[in-house]
Parts: structure tokens; C-alpha cells; sequence
């Protein structure tokens, strides 16, 4: 089942065209993958996508239902989570409470639910069940700003699975890690994956896309220049272009 | 029980914790700074003053009256608010105390540079000292359970990072006019008492100094605790009597000791890094 | 009449301008709401008194209040705001206010409450343009402002000191990273706005003929608004908001019967523009 249609997306920002035309479409339960040099313009598309930035033109469908016009947070409520590119926890919450945030979407709709005290045991423990999942358990009480990078972007996953999301777009989330702690973060998308999670994973490190991901979506100079297997890919020689970084003018043209 | 002037002061006291109660629900926990929140106190006095001297109402009909308009009005102020952000927001607040208080000053409906006199309060000075400090009692156990609801914790994470706020499914404009909605409602109330312990208002009550009084309160005492803001009232409001031998130099003082906290201690006295709090934790760690 | 008024108009917003630079250039490189700005161009007045009791000469007047404030604006930048760069903007915006309510104080505890008078001269005589007469005192707010936009103009446009003040004020770290000691353009912007705050202060004492130690705090929160109108941290831009709300205000007083608060124009206005550009009238986000 179709997840996700992004159908002739086109954002401008003044004069500079950040995506141009730009359609695909997302698969219930896969990974898709989005790669493409720096400024090709994938975070912006992830931020039209989560309701951050309007498009200019396009629609984007999810489940059914146009989403495009919608504001940030009921495109959370709608089952869409992300993680940025450059981490944004809430710095002085703890770890717990940043969940926590997010897992009031549940409760601030309504005036009667939310003035309801979020600091309960029901509450409190399903936000452990969800540390427990990234493995973060340990560090329920760590103020976020004191957490190494890994960990912080273990924690701005987490904050986006306590909004029970179909799907999740996940900004160059090992950019920055070390070995080790990306070796953990891609377990522990994989994991998710398992659990049912529809996910979108910006990344520059080709090879951890095409390990991780069923399709892929190439991005040059906010066009879309490729899409497909793994394989194919690797072997497009207008995506060997645009990363030899003569691609522009040959992908515009 | 206690002589007039003690009463006066701790009336005075009173009204400046539920003041700075309710700034602290803007700018403390939403993280929207108002340089103008005197203009919500002064919407407030003048709502009782008009329902008191022209409708002829008594006490206890205006107040819910002049809460709900405060609260009203109070969200209809937030919408220029919610399109700037920080140092445009501190302007348009400051903007706004003063055509607020022009307002008061140039419309005859609200007495010019008259002001509005003749409130009485049904009773006498020692229960309008209890009723004061109930309604204090009141905001403190309100701020209370506010900081501990899903709306606190909205709040806070508004003023943290508006857009990882939205994305966990927060509506940030919702939210920021249900605090400036919660914020002027309280300083309404500040305002109803106020006019009615005054007997007498006018413009200048309410212009952008007593603002600076207002946030500086808070700031004083820590912002965005809930502890902070009553104290600050406290301290800030004893000064001008304790200062007032040397009555000369009290503003200088009060100038001079905002500078030295935001110099020295940002935090306010009591807020999360403060010395005060640091030295009592490591006290009682030690213990 | 109307350019009777014009020219009223036109003085008044020539200061406004004086004032709201140094703001501006401030709020431009540290992106501080500098109130205490306003209690430096009521030290501009008193001292430029102070001096023009000892030598009873206008442009001797102009020049040491000038100087005075340079400094004093460097002290202020060195020993209260550099200390709080790091920390949220509420807290240099407080600590200004604190400084300004102090500086109030200051004076009038030094000076006295009362008003004193300016009767400085500088003997230009008036002038008839057609029907409009342009008073001794209007004449040299003109004068000194055209003189002192030029010299800015010139610092800017023409010097190395302006190109590194404009890097720095588009992007402080990448100025940093070019190689601009950044620490001295900011205390180039402090000199220079407190030099101009200073001589607003001496032309609004002389123009009105009184000083008093509560005459910054009007233009304190109108130079706010003329910033904002200007899209905080353009220097154009504030000289046209400046003499935009000189020039409104001063024709709405004169020409419409309604009791106008002359002191919220500035802000009603303002709200108004910010409600369709949430960033000022030439500001970007
Ligand atoms: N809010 C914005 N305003 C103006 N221009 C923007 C904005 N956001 C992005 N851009 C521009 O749009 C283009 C695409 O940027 P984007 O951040 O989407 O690229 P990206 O593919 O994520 O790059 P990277 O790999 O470096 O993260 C860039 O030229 C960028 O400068
Ligand atoms: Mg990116």
C-alpha cells in the first residue's frame, strides 16, 4: 500500500529554487533512502514534508489524505515524525522529559486532557518503554545538552516514536558518529523497521544507504536525477555524475 | 492585627506576587518576553473601575466580569505578538504598554488624565488583606498545578525550541495565547484589586516602568520557577519601604541591583543555577 | 503652514534619527536592545551644558559632549554587555534598562530634577525659504545632522573601518573567521552610535532650550520603534524611520483636531507594519 505520494514538489526560496518538480512515492514498511551532494535540497524536502516550510507547488499525500497545507503539528498527530539534520533536543529538559513532550500529543488537543499532570506513572513509564527501545534507558535523568552527539540523536528518535509515527524521516542521522555509535544507530534502524516503522533516511555515506535501504532517491540541485534499487544506483552514471560534481548543469539540462 | 501601613504594604505585596505570577506564565514559561504587562494590569483595574462606577456592580460580580475580559483581551493582544519573535516581541509589548495607556489617557470614556475615582470595596482594610493573600494562595496552588499539566510542559518547551516543539505535535499558537490568555487573566485579577484598594486609578499607574518592575520581579527572583517570581514580588516589593530612609537614591538602587544581579547572577537569586540554591543543595548534599 | 510643519517635523525626526543610529549599529553587530543608548544621549545633553558653561561655545559644546559619550558608550559595551554575550537576550536587555533607570537617576541626583536651560547660540541666524521660516535652531539641527550622516556615510562607504563594520554586521563569526578583530568593529559601532546619541542630545537641549534628567526616556522606546520600522540594524533604513515619525507626528498634531497621543504614533504604527512584515519595513528574516 502507498504510504506516502510526493507528486511535483517545487520550493522556492527567493530566487534560488531549492527542489524543482520533485515526485516519488513511499511503500508501507520500506526504507527509502534520499542521497544526493550538499544543497540538492533534501532537507528542505523534509521540511515540507513535516509541515516546517510551505511548498510553492505540489501536493504531498499521506494515507490518503493531502497534507501540504497542514501545520507542523498536525502533521505529527497525522503519523509523520522526524529527527534534524543538526540535532535540536530540548537542551535543558532531561532525557525523560523530552519524551515526554512529545508524548503529550495525545493530550494537548483537548482542553480537559491537558490540564492533566503529565508527570504520572502511566506516563512516566511509557516514556521508559520508548528510552528502552533506543537503549537509552540509563540516561533517563541526563539533561540533553550534556549528552555526546550519538546519544543526542538517539534521544530525538526517541522523542519522534513517542508520536507513534507510520512514518519517519530521519535527517543524516549517523552524520558525525563515530564507528561504533553508528554501527548502533543503523541496528536500531533496522530495528524500528521490524516494528513496522515506514522510514526516509537522508545520508551521505553511500554505502550505509545502500545497505540500509530497499529504493533510493537521488537529489541534485533540488531535482530529482535518479530513482531505484540499490544496484542501480550505484551504476547510474548521471548519479557517478552529479557526484564527481559535474552533474549540475548535465541533470538541469 | 496589624497597624494600617503594615496592611498597605502587604496588600501592595500581594497584588505584585499575583503580577509577577502572571508574568511568569508568559515570559517565564513560555519564554515570550512582554515588556508590557502593565498594560494587562491596567486593562484589568480600568475593566473593575468602569463595572464598578458606571454599572454599579459590587465586588464580587466584576471580578469574574473583569477576568474574563482581561483574559479576552489579553488573547486579542497576542495576535500582533505571535507574528514577531524575541527582540520584535519585546518591542511590540513595549508598543503596546504604550498605546494601552494613551488609550486610558486621550478616550474620555476612561477619564483622561483624570483616571477613574471613587471605587469603594464592600469591606475594610484587614479583609481586604485576607482576601488578597487568598487570591496570592490561589495563584501559587494555580502555577502549581499549571507547571505539572501538559499545558506547562507545552509551555516549556515552546520557549526551548518552537520548532521541535510543533513537530512533537504541539500547536505553538495555541499555546501562546492560552498563556498570554492564563497571563492576563491573572493580572486582571491583580488589576480588580488593585482599583478597588486604590479607590482611585489613572494612566500612569500602569505605564512601561511599572513593566520593568513587573519582569524585573521575576527576573530577580528566577525566571521560569515558580518560587522565583514570589519571592522577587516580595523582595522588590519591601525595597521601596525598606530603602525608604534613603528615599533619595531608592530608584538608583533598584537600577543599580538589576544590573548587579544580570551581571552576577542571571539566573535570578533563586533560579537553577543561582548561588543561594547551589550553596543550599551543596548544604544539604553534605548533610 | 503644512511646511511650517514640514520643517517642525523634519528637525524633530532629524534627532530621531541621531538617536535610533547608535541602536541600530548596536542591535547591528551584538543584536542587543540597547536602552541605556537613551541615558547616553541625555549624558550628551548634560555634559555638552556642563561644557558650554566653561566656554560658552556651541561647536565646543558639541565636540566634548561628543567625545564623552564615545567613551562612555565603550565603557558600556566593555563592562556590562561583553560579559553577557553568551547568555539569553532577555538578560543584556534587562541589565540595559537597569542601566538606563540608573543613569536617570544619576543625573538627577547630580543635576538636580529640575529643567535647566541651553541658551547656546551658535549664530547662524534664520532663514526664509519662500514662506517657511527655518529657525536659528532648526537650522542647526539640519546642519549638524547633514554633517554627521555625511561623515557616517563617508566611515561607511568609503573606508575600510565601514566595510569591516558592515561584514561584521551581517555575520559576526564569519567577520571573525575573515580575520576582522570583531572586538574592535563592535566598539567602533559603540563609539560612533554614543558619539551621535551625544550630539542628538546637545541639539535637543539647545533646540528646546532644556535639559532634564528624564529626557531620554520618550525617545528610549521611540528610537525602539524607529529600528523596527527601519528592519533593526539598517542604518538607511533607521534615518528614514526616524524622519518618517518625526514628520507623522508632528503634521497629525498640527494638521488633524483629534488629541493624538503623539507618543504611541510611533508604536501604533509599528504594530501595524509588524503585523504584515513580521521583520521591519526593510528587514529580511
Ligand atoms: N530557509 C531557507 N531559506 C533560504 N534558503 C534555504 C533555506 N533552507 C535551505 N535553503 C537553501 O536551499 C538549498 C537546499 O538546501 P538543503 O538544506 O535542503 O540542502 P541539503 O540537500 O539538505 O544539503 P546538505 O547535504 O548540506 O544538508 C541550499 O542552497 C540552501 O542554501
Ligand atoms: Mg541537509
Amino acid at each position: 500500500m502507498t504510504l506516502l505520494q510526493v507528486k511535483s514538489l517545487t520550493k522556492d526560496f527567493g530566487g534560488l529554487r531549492a527542489l524543482e518538480d520533485v515526485t516519488f512515492h513511499l511503500e508501507e514498511g520500506e526504507i527509502l533512502g534520499i542521497i544526493g551532494p550538499n544543497g540538492a535540497g533534501k532537507t528542505t524536502l523534509f521540511n515540507i514534508i513535516s509541515g516546517v516550510l510551505r511548498p510553492t507547488r505540489g501536493e504531498i499525500v499521506f494515507r490518503g489524505i493531502p497534507v501540504h497545507r497542514l501545520r507542523p503539528h498536525q502533521i505529527a498527530m497525522a503519523g509523520i515524525a522526524r529527527t534534524f539534520q543538526i540535532v535540536r533536543p530540548f537542551n535543558n529538559f532531561t532525557v525523560l522529559k523530552n519524551v515526554l513532550v512529545a508524548l503529550g500529543h495525545r493530550f494537548y488537543p483537548r482542553l480537559l486532557s491537558s490540564v492533566s499532570p503529565f508527570e504520572v506513572r502511566d506516563h512516566v513509564e511509557a516514556a521508559h518503554e520508548i528510552l528502552r527501545r533506543v537503549g537509552m534507558d540509563a540516561y533517563k535523568d541526563s539533561i540533553a545538552k550534556n549528552l555526546p552527539l550519538g546519544l543526542k540523536k538517539h534521544l530525538e528518535i526517541a522523542r519522534a516514536l513517542a508520536l507513534e509515527p507510520k512514518l519517519l524521516l530521519l535527517d543524516e542521522p549517523m552524520a558525525g558518529l563515530q564507528h561504533g555509535e553508528a554501527e548502533r544507530l543503523a541496528a536500531l534502524i533496522r530495528q524500528l523497521r521490524q516494528e513496522g516503522i515506514t522510514i526516509i533516511l537522508i545520508e551521505h555515506n553511500v554505502q550505509v544507504v545502500m545497505d540500509l535501504c530497499e529504493r533510493i532517491v537521488v537529489l541534485d540541485h533540488g531535482v530529482k536525477i535518479a530513482e531505484g534499487l540499490p544496484e542501480e544506483i550505484r551504476t547510474d552514471p548521471r548519479v557517478i555524475e552529479a557526484y564527481l560534481g559535474t552533474g549540475g548543469e548535465v541533470a538541469q539540462g | 492585627m496589624f497597624g494600617g501601613y503594615t496592611l498597605t504594604v502587604a496588600i501592595n505585596i500581594g497584588i505584585y506576587i499575583i503580577l509577577a505570577i502572571s508574568l511568569n506564565v508568559i515570559t517565564g514559561y513560555a519564554g515570550q518576553i512582554s515588556l508590557g504587562h502593565a498594560a494587562f494590569w491596567g486593562i484589568g483595574a480600568y475593566c473593575s473601575a468602569l463595572l464598578a462606577t458606571k454599572a454599579g456592580l459590587p465586588f464580587w460580580v466584576v471580578l469574574p466580569l473583569t477576568i474574563a475580559l482581561t483574559t479576552l483581551i489579553g488573547s486579542l493582544l497576542a495576535i500582533p505578538c505571535l507574528r514577531v519573535r524575541e527582540d520584535f516581541l519585546a518591542i511590540t509589548t513595549i508598543g503596546i504598554n504604550f498605546v494601552v495607556q494613551a488609550v486610558f489617557l486621550y478616550v474620555p470614556f476612561f477619564g483622561g488624565a483624570m483616571g477613574i475615582g471613587g471605587i469603594q470595596a464592600p469591606f475594610g482594610m484587614s479583609s481586604f488583606f485576607w482576601i488578597t493573600w487568598g487570591f496570592v494562595l490561589l495563584c501559587v496552588v494555580l502555577d502549581r498545578w499549571l507547571v505539572r499539566s501538559w499545558i506547562g510542559l507545552a509551555l516549556e518547551s515552546i520557549r526551548e525550541d518552537e520548532t521541535a516543539a510543533a513537530i512533537s505535535g504541539i500547536d505553538v499558537v495555541k499555546f501562546k495565547v492560552l498563556a498570554f490568555a492564563i497571563g492576563s487573566g491573572l493580572a486582571g485579577l491583580a488589576g480588580h484589586l488593585y482599583a478597588y484598594f486604590m479607590t482611585f486609578i489613572s494612566a500612569d499607574d500602569f505605564g512601561f516602568p511599572q513593566s520593568i518592575v513587573i519582569l524585573s520581579m521575576i527576573v530577580f527572583g528566577g525566571i521560569g520557577t515558580l518560587r522565583g517570581p514570589v519571592l522577587g514580588a516580595i523582595i522588590l516589593g519591601l525595597a521601596p519601604e525598606l530603602f525608604r530612609p534613603i528615599m533619595e537614591y531608592r530608584t538608583l538602587i533598584y537600577g543599580a541591583l538589576l544590573i548587579f544581579m544580570m551581571r552576577f547572577q542571571p539566573g535570578g537569586i533563586l533560579g537553577e543555577e543561582s548561588l543561594i540554591l547551589r550553596t543550599f543543595r551543596g548544604v544539604r548534599q553534605r548533610a | 503652514m503644512i511646511w511650517q510643519q514640514l520643517a517642525n517635523g523634519l528637525a524633530i525626526g532629524s534627532v530621531y534619527a541621531l538617536i535610533a543610529l547608535g541602536l541600530t549599529m548596536v542591535y547591528g553587530v551584538l543584536r542587543i536592545l540597547h536602552i541605556a543608548h537613551a541615558g547616553i544621549y541625555a549624558l550628551g545633553a548634560y555634559i555638552g551644558l556642563l561644557a558650554f558653561r566653561f566656554v560658552p561655545n556651541f561647536w565646543f559644546s558639541l565636540v566634548v559632549a561628543m567625545a564623552a559619550c564615545s567613551l562612555a558608550g565603550i565603557l558600556v559595551k566593555r563592562y556590562l554587555y561583553m560579559p553577557l554575550l553568551t547568555l539569553p537576550r532577555i538578560v543584556p536587555l534587562i541589565a540595559s534598562i537597569g542601566l538606563f533607570i540608573a543613569m536617570e537617576e544619576i543625573f538627577r541626583i547630580v543635576a538636580g530634577p529640575y529643567v535647566l536651560s541651553f541658551p547656546a547660540d551658535p549664530g547662524l541666524g534664520s532663514l526664509q525659504l519662500g514662506i517657511v521660516k527655518i529657525t536659528n535652531n532648526q537650522l542647526l539641527v539640519f546642519l549638524v545632522t547633514c554633517i554627521l550622516l555625511a561623515v557616517l556615510w563617508f566611515i561607511m562607504s568609503k573606508t575600510k573601518l565601514g566595510l569591516a563594520m558592515k561584514a561584521t554586521s551581517q555575520d559576526l563569526e564569519i567577520a571573525s573567521v575573515m580575520g576582522i578583530d570583531t572586538e574592535r568593529i563592535i566598539a567602533a559601532n559603540f563609539l560612533i552610535g554614543s558619539a551621535m546619541a551625544g550630539a542628538a542630545g546637545v541639539l535637543v537641549g539647545v533646540y528646546f532650550n532644556s535639559v532634564y534628567p528624564t529626557m531620554g526616556s520618550i525617545p528610549a522606546y521611540k528610537a525602539l520603534a524607529i529600528i523596527v520600522l527601519g528592519g533593526l540594524g539598517s542604518i538607511p533604513g533607521t534615518v528614514l524611520g526616524g524622519l518618517l515619525i518625526g514628520v507623522g507626528e508632528t503634521l497629525l498634531l498640527g494638521m488633524t483636531d483629534i488629541p493624538f497621543p503623539r507618543d504611541a504614533l510611533a508604536f501604533i504604527i509599528m504594530i501595524l507594519i509588524l503585523m504584515f512584515r513580521p521583520y521591519g519595513l526593510l528587514g529580511k528574516e
